[in-house]
Formats: C-alpha cells, structure tokens, sequence
C-alpha cells in the first residue's frame, strides 16, 4: 500500500514537469503546425542558463529562473522570427529547421559547458514524511510553480485577447488573417511562449535531477509520447496525457522494473493508436 | 651591421638541432583510440594522454631503437565515439596509415566492435571494457588494460565489510553490456560472501529515478550499489535514495567518476556512506606522482584524472613490447614479447597476467587497485588493495 | 517538373545513380588504401539507409524508423550465421523481406496517421526496437548482441577480407538501388501526388494508402539490406549500432542531398560521411556541422545540393 502511495506521488510530480513540456510543443504545433524538435534543447538551454546566473553571476535562484525563462524566449522569438517564418506552411521544412537548430545548440551547450554534469542544486531540500511515505519539498516546489504555469498559461490563452488571436490562428489561418489578425507579430510570440515554457522547466528541473548536454534527449521523447497521446494540437490533451504518462511511468518502473515499464508505456501508446488514432483529445489533422 | 656572437651562436644552435632532427628521421606511430567527443570524452582522452605520456617517457631517452636506429615514438589518436562502428572505423583508420599497435579502445561496444576488425587488420589492441567477452581465445591479439569486477570484486568486498557490514545488497545499472555484464558478476561475489542480492537494471535515457528508488527499497536492502551506472545517473540515484529516506552505504562496484557523483549529488555530506572502486590505488603517493610526470614530459595539465593513471602501465608495457620485438610492425611479435613482460611499473608496483579464468586468455593486466570509503559524510582516503594472480 | 514521363522505368538520375554503384566496384581495383576501403564501406551502408528515409520523403513523410528496420535486417543475418547460414544471395533475400513483412502490420497501423503524426511515432517505434533488442537475450544476445558473425559466403567463398567487404557493400548497394529506383520511377506519378497534396489525390480517386503501404514496406525492406551491410563489415549486430540517433544522420544525407532526385541521399551520404571522418578526434562538432547545413539547405538550397545543381545548370542552358 505505502509503495502504491509513494509511486503515485511520484507519478504526480512526474506528471505535472511533463505537462509544462507538452503543452509548449503541442501549442507551437497547434498555431504554428511547427514540429519542434529542439523542444529538449530549450529545456536543456534554460537549465544551463539558470545554472550559468547561480554558479557564475552570483544570482539568486528564483532569479535565475527568470533569466532562463527570458533567455529561451527571446531565443525562440527570434528563431521564430528570422527562421521558421519563411517557411511556417511547409511543415517538413520547419521540422527541419528545428532539427538543425537542436543539433547546433546541443554542440554549442557541449563545447561551452563540456559533457559533465554540473554542481547544479536546489535551493530547497528536505521532504515532508509520514511514516515511509515521502513527498520532496523540491518537488512539491515544482509541482506549485508547475501548475501556476499552466494556470498562467490558461489565462493568457482563453482570457486575452493575445489568447484569442493565438487560437484563432490556430483553428483557421487563412479566416484569421482575413479578420486582421497579423500572424507576423503573433507566431513569434507563440513559439517564445512555448520555448519559455520548456526554459522554465529546465530550470526548475535539472538541479532537482541532473544538468549535462545529454538531458535534452529524453525530454524531447518524452514530448513526443505525450503528445501522441494526448493528441497533437489539443492542449487539454497534452496536459492529460502528461499526467497519464507520468503515474503509468511511475507505477510500471515500480511494479515491474525499469526496462519494462519503458516497454509498457510504448506499449499501450500503441494501442490506443490502433483505436484511436487521433489521440485522447486530439482533433483530426488538418490535410496538406 | 655588426654579427653579435650571440646571434652567430643561435644560428649555430638552428642549424645543429636542424641536423640532428634529421639524423633522428624513423617514427613510430601508435595508435591511442577512445571516445573523445560526448559523455564518454574524459575516458578517451586519459587513453589518448597515457599513451603520449609514455611515449614522451620514452621519446625522452631518444625513442625505441628499431633496426639499429632510435625512432620517435608518435602517438595518433582517433574517436570511436563509444560504438562498435566507431572502433570498427578507427581500426581501420589506423590500418591505412600502417599503425599496427592500438592503445584503446574504452567501453564495451568499441571493444565489440574492435575485435573481428583488428584481427582481420592484424592489429594489436588493448581494451579496457568490463565486458564478459572483453578477452577471447580467438582474438590473441587482444589484450586487456584492468581486470573486470570478476578479480577484484571479491577482495573488495571483504574489505568494504570491514566498515560497513551488511546482509543484503540492491545492484542496479541501466540495461545496456556494461550494465548488466557488471551486475552479473557483482551479484555473484557479493552471494559468494554470504549476502542476499537482488538486481534493477533501468532503461538508458531515465533521467528520473524516483520510480526505481521506490522500488530498490520495496526489498530493504541493508546496502544499494550503484555499479557501473553511469557517474550522472549514479549522482541523481545517490540523491533521490537520501531524500527518500535510505539511511544505508551506498557504494559503487564499477566504475569511475566518483566526483562527477558526489557533484550530482549534492555534496559529499549527502553520500555521507559511500564506497567504490578505484583502478589504481589513488592513495598511494608513488601513483599520484603520474600527474607530474605528465606535467613534466608533457608541459600539460592532466586529463581523465585517475583513469590516465589506470592506463598508464599498458601504455608502457607496449612501448617495451616494441622494443623487445625489434618492430612496430609486427603485431604477432609484439604481442609475444608483451605476454613475457613482467608486470611491473615504476608508478604502480608489481602486478600480475590475469584473465586466464575468466576469459580464458590471461592476456588482462592486475595492478594494485583501490577501495575508497566515505564515512559519515568524510572522505577517509583509497585503501591500497595488493594485486593477486588468477 | 513534367508531369509526361519519358520512361516508365529509368530517367538520367537514375541512371546516373546506378553507374555511381556499377563505378564503385573498381574502387578496390584502384587502390590498396584501408582508409579509403573504410570510408567507401562506411558511405556505401549509410547510403542505403539514407534511400530507406528517401523513399518516404517522396510522399513528403519523413520516417524516423531506419534504425529499427535496419535492426531486423542486421540481426536476420546474425542469427541466421549462428546457423552456418551465410549465403550472400539467401541473406539478401532475407534481410530484405524479414524486415518489409515485420512494416506490413506495422504500416497499418502507423500510415493511417498523416504527417507530422507519423514522424513521430516512426521516432518511438526506434525507441521500441531498442527495448525489445534488450529484453530478448535468447534470441538477439541482449544488450552484449551476436559478435563473431561468420563472415558472408558467395557461391562457397567466404568474403573475408577488407577488399572482399568493400565489394559485397557496393553489390548491396547497387541491388538497393535498383529497387529504389525502379519503386520511385515507376511510381513517380503517384508519389508526386501524394507528396503535392494527399488529400486531392485521393479525391480524384488515387487510392493513396495502397501507395503509402508499398513506399513504407519497400523502404523498410531497403534499410534491412542496409542493417545487412554494416552487420558484415562489423562482423558483429550490437544494439548500439541501431540506437535511434542514427535516424538524424540518414535524414540528414538525404535532406542535405536534396530530396527530388535518387542521386541526393547518394551525393547527401558521400559528403557528410566523408566530412565526419575529417572531424577526427573533434566528432562532436560533426553534429554540430549537419545542424547548419541542415538550416543553410532548407533555407537557401531548396531542393538540397543536387536539387540547387540542377537549378543552375538548367538556367545555364538557358531553359
């Protein structure tokens, strides 16, 4: 009993780092159609940058952390801006552009920083217990700033009008722009609002596990996963099938070891493709 | 203008070592391979420096004589990346420039990978991979830097229980070879001293452990060793073990990287009781006077830390193979006059040939190694373990 | 591009890029030169995967699932020389259809998805392989793999030496070449459609899955031979020479090739795996390089480097 409590606070806080994830990549690929593959690379950037404020700047950690969040923003407004905006209808090509940026950024964090993880820690440690059961202060931080986020995020997308003009340009581009809506100054701010969000949670994340040029990899498989699950393009999806992921990752690696509960994951991913292939909350795909 | 003596002597001095660079005109070119680039860097590169470290030792008394003439000794390093094909691809690399003695390669894949090409190059090659098949009978040119936990996991073991005793014991390390290659053979040698096992292994690419935490601990084990789990993910299991409440040593039967670990994790006052291996007995003075003589031959800051010092003896070993055999060319030779070695070097001691059980070929090197023990969050040195034959 | 095929069979590219793999074969002729033996061996397997990733991009999918089908491919042959089965044309045979029959029911499940779906989860199903190759020790050896693979036998004689290799690599890359050139002529029509716009094709009544499932079937079966190519010159079928990174370097050749012509992967495969052995001791940069040259030809070069070529050399003669 006390391991099926533990593995489901794991799988809580698992669930809500990979929800911050999902929803910057599905929301860039809901407004813009724009796979990302340098999402890991975002996180992985903003965890260096706040490790590069704390360990050479001297900044205060929460501080750090917006640094991070502004850092990889303003990144992706201007990749956005400069790159992707030449050819956001094509969708290989702008999936491509991201690989190559991914793979310049992941060679850049490697020669600078070198491949070694870093002396990166959160300010906050200690747990709270009862009996054998414990739940990390630094998650539970997390797990609060986290939500926040995602609240934060709800509001901005359905309660202003920046919101508005983002899911209309989402739904229907071409009707969007006809009613004056200027993709020009909006796509830049979607996919910076995204790569902050994938900032924010490398910087949050990476002193609570590890920070080294090799953390961006898995972040990105994990992204993909869940989106499939959740549904490419449906926000409520990404954050549920996050939490899905996180407390089925969580109970299949306690129940069943680490290599399995890898196989189970992928496993029922599957599945629910064969039925459903739309994901969870997913709409069906726009055509070319 | 007037031609000072000083200058008429500089120009003498040019021209003297100009003549005398070409009276030295035979090289000889070895082979240092490893991962240089990625995670794995540090490794390649303490192969890369032991063996221009022992190369300068040797190119100082005027290189290895060969043929009646003192040829240079050059060391050319190639990037395997830690994959069979990029062993495969430097062996043959190496065979093209005529380079028949390898120093390297580094981990189990390269060392996979290596085997059939080197044999068919007719390359002598030392691996320092911990795989089962590290060694094999029908590769006699293959020989191996350190011996796998199968010789020094057992006397380990009965020195670390002279600090921490314990019934049961928690193995875990990602499901790759030298993952569960190690286990194997730990789990083995902790049930051969009486203590329960049982073993985890976790997918590659896990960044969080909190899940396999939750569930090494399901069995209560009086101690969780680490293995060969990579020294990032060794550092967050470490972290998330102490957060979650496990009081217990921890140790690691595998590999190096104990301060990549301790970083990870916070600080050494979080492994608190903490025990690993280390190749080389890193206490001892004579074998940290290796960074000064690298220093000194080299004009260089050391890289790869206590893995160079590991390398250093085969690095050595080799170029007196070379010079025992009367060529550089010769695999076959070269390897018969290295297995006539003594195993002896000026830093490390006296060691012996192992590997004759385990793999069948004692074509392996056993120096002194090393137990390191943290206790109660303090660093209480590397205890020097002798060497001891098959 | 003229929508009136001038042959059903065979254009200039193709052409072209069969007599690339028939020239091939004097290489070991030519010279004696291991490194030259190593990087051609090197080009001519990545070559074949980088076709395997091509195929699809002529329906304008991108699949990350080379490293899984050239994993079946790989291992086909390695078990099977575990057996004493070593038969060059047998193993072809095998290495080819093992792999194509495993992405039938594969297929079905993952071509329903369209675009950027598809490029994902072709992406897990690499993950997936990886799993499965470590959890079967019995069948594939695990994580430790199948060392020591008895090299390849052509009527009796044992292909042994690193001349012998090289050859059987450009006889493997010549056969994947004519099958993919054949697929994407004789289909040439179809496949465009699909990649203009899938959705009207199928409106004016192209029955576009039966198209999809042949590109992803003859695609797998493609990267099987490749898998079949690099378990020889290895000599050993180890999980890391499958891990899914590796898809990102295929992709690349073909992209950077230029994704219109059959000689793209061919040109894309030579130049990066040439420059990668350039790299030496400083690999990671090699990353690095396919970043940018990945961005400078989706930005600049469409059409990728024998795409911008012909470019040129069409309003070089004034067309």
């Amino acid at each position: 009993m006390e391991q099926f409590l533990q593995a489901t606070i794991i799988g809580v806080s698992l669930g809500t780092q990979y929800a911050l994830l999902a929803l910057g990549f599905t929301l860039i690929f809901g407004i813009l159609g724009v796979v990302n593959f340098s999402h890991g690379g975002f996180y992985m950037l903003g965890g260096y940058v706040a490790y590069a404020c704390v360990a050479h700047a001297g900044l205060p950690y929460p501080l750090a952390v917006l640094v991070a969040i502004l850092a990889t923003g303003a990144l992706g407004w201007v990749f956005e801006l400069l790159l992707i905006e030449r050819l956001v209808d094509d969708h290989l090509a702008t999936l491509m552009l991201t690989l190559g940026l991914y793979l310049v950024m992941s060679t850049a964090m490697l020669e600078i920083f070198g491949p070694l993880s870093m002396d990166f820690r959160f300010p906050v440690t200690g747990a709270l217990r009862a009996g054998p059961i414990y739940a990390p202060l630094e998650n539970l931080v997390v797990l609060g700033v986290c939500l926040i986020a995602i609240l934060g995020l709800w509001l901005i997308l359905f309660r202003t009008d920046l919101g508005r003009a983002l899911r209309a340009l989402a739904d229907d581009r071409s009707v969007a722009m006809a009613q004056g809506l200027r993709p020009k100054i909006l796509f830049p701010a979607a996919f910076a609002l995204a790569t902050g969000l994938a900032g924010l949670t490398g910087a949050l994340v990476t002193p609570i596990l590890s920070l080294s040029p090799g953390v961006a990899d898995p972040v990105l498989a994990t992204s993909f996963l869940t989106v499939i699950l959740g549904g490419l393009g449906s926000l409520g999806g990404a954050a549920l099938a996050a939490f899905i992921v996180g407390i089925v990752e969580a109970y299949s690696s306690v129940y069943f070891g680490g290599s399995i509960g890898a196989l189970v994951l992928f496993v029922l991913v599957l599945l629910l493709l064969v039925f459903r292939p739309q994901g969870l909350l997913g709409r069906e795909i726009r055509g070319a | 203008m007037k031609m000072h003596t000083t200058t008429l002597m500089a120009a003498l001095a040019v021209a003297l070592g100009a003549t005398a660079a070409h009276a030295q005109s035979c090289e000889i070119k070895v082979g240092a391979m490893g991962p240089m680039s990625g995670g794995a860097a540090q490794w390649g590169l303490a192969m890369s420096g032991a063996a221009e470290l022992a190369a300068a030792e040797v190119n100082a008394v005027g290189g290895i004589e060969i043929g009646g003439k003192k040829c240079k000794v050059v060391i050319v390093p190639y990037d395997s990346k830690y994959t069979a094909d990029g062993a495969a691809a430097g062996a043959n690399a190496f065979a093209s420039q005529d380079i028949h003695v390898i120093v390297g390669p580094v981990g189990s894949p390269e060392a996979t990978g290596i085997k059939p090409v080197a044999a068919r190059n007719q390359q002598l090659a030392w691996n320092a991979a911990y795989a089962k098949n590290a060694l094999e009978p029908k590769f006699p040119l293959m020989f191996h830097i350190a011996p796998a936990p199968a010789v020094w996991a057992d006397p380990m073991i009965k020195q670390v229980l002279k600090t921490f005793p314990m019934k049961s014991v928690a193995l875990v390390a990602p499901n790759d070879q030298a993952g569960t290659d190690i286990v194997a053979v730990d789990a083995e040698k902790y049930r051969a001293n009486g203590i329960q096992t049982t073993e985890e292994y976790y997918q590659r690419g896990t960044t969080n452990f909190a899940p396999i935490v939750t569930r090494l601990l399901a069995a209560k084990p009086d101690v969780i060793d680490t293995a060969s789990s990579p020294p990032g993910d060794a550092g967050v299991i470490v972290k998330q073990l102490r957060l979650a409440g496990f009081a217990g040593p921890i140790g690691r039967l595998g590999g190096p990287g104990t301060e990549e670990i301790i970083r990870v994790a916070g600080g050494i006052d979080v492994l608190k009781d903490f025990f690993w291996y280390e190749t080389v007995a890193t206490g001892d003075p004579k074998v940290q006077e290796i960074d000064a003589l690298y220093r000194k031959f080299l004009g260089k800051d050391p890289v790869g830390g206590t893995a160079l010092w590991g390398n250093l003896p085969a690095a050595r070993m080799t170029m007196k193979a070379i010079a025992a055999a009367g060529t550089a060319e010769d695999a076959v030779k070269i390897a018969e006059a290295m297995r006539k070695l003594p195993v002896e070097d000026p830093n490390m001691g006296k060691g012996y040939w192992t590997g004759g059980k385990q793999y069948g070929i004692a074509q392996e090197l056993h120096f002194p190694f090393g137990v390191g023990i943290i206790k109660d969050g303090k660093n209480l040195g590397v205890t020097r373990m002798e060497a001891h034959p098959d | 591009m003229t929508l009136i095929p001038k042959s059903r069979f065979l254009g200039g590219a193709e052409i072209a890029a069969v007599l690339v793999f028939v020239a091939a074969f004097a290489v070991p002729a030519i010279t004696k030169s291991v490194l030259i033996y190593s990087i051609l061996n090197q080009a001519l397997v990545g070559v074949v995967a980088a076709q395997s990733v091509w195929i699809m991009l002529r329906m304008n999918l991108l699949s990350f699932a080379s490293p899984a089908f050239m994993a079946i491919g790989g291992y086909t042959v390695a078990i099977a020389g575990q057996y004493e089965i070593t038969d060059v044309f047998a193993m072809t045979a095998a290495a080819f259809l093992v792999p194509a029959l495993v992405a039938i029911p594969l297929g079905a499940l993952v071509l329903r998805l369209r675009g950027t779906y598809f490029v994902l989860v072709t992406f897990v199903l690499s993950q997936i392989m990886q799993l499965l190759l470590f959890e079967t020790p019995g069948l594939t050896g695990g994580s430790n793999g199948i060392s020591g693979i008895p090299p390849a036998t052509i009527f009796g004689t044992e292909l042994a030496t690193n001349r012998q290799v090289v050859l059987f690599a450009c006889g493997i890359a010549l056969f994947a070449t004519i099958i993919t050139a054949c697929l994407t002529r004789f289909f040439r029509q179809h496949f465009a459609a699909i990649e203009e716009n899938e959705i009207l094709a199928e409106s004016l009544g192209l029955v576009v899955w039966r198209y999809k499932a042949l590109g992803f079937v003859v695609a797998a079966g493609i990267a099987g031979l490749a898998g079949y190519s690099l378990v020889t010159m290895l000599l050993t079928a180890h999980p890391s020479s499958f891990d899914s990174g590796t898809a990102v370097d295929f992709i690349a050749y073909s992209i950077i090739g230029g994704r219109s012509s059959i000689l793209g992967p061919i040109v894309g495969t030579a130049l990066m795996v040439y420059a990668t052995n350039l790299f030496g001791t400083h690999g990671q940069y090699a990353q690095g390089l396919y970043g940018v040259l990945i961005l400078v030809v989706v930005l600049a070069l469409r059409g990728g480097i024998v795409g911008t070529v012909s470019t040129l050399l069409r309003k070089a003669r004034g067309a």
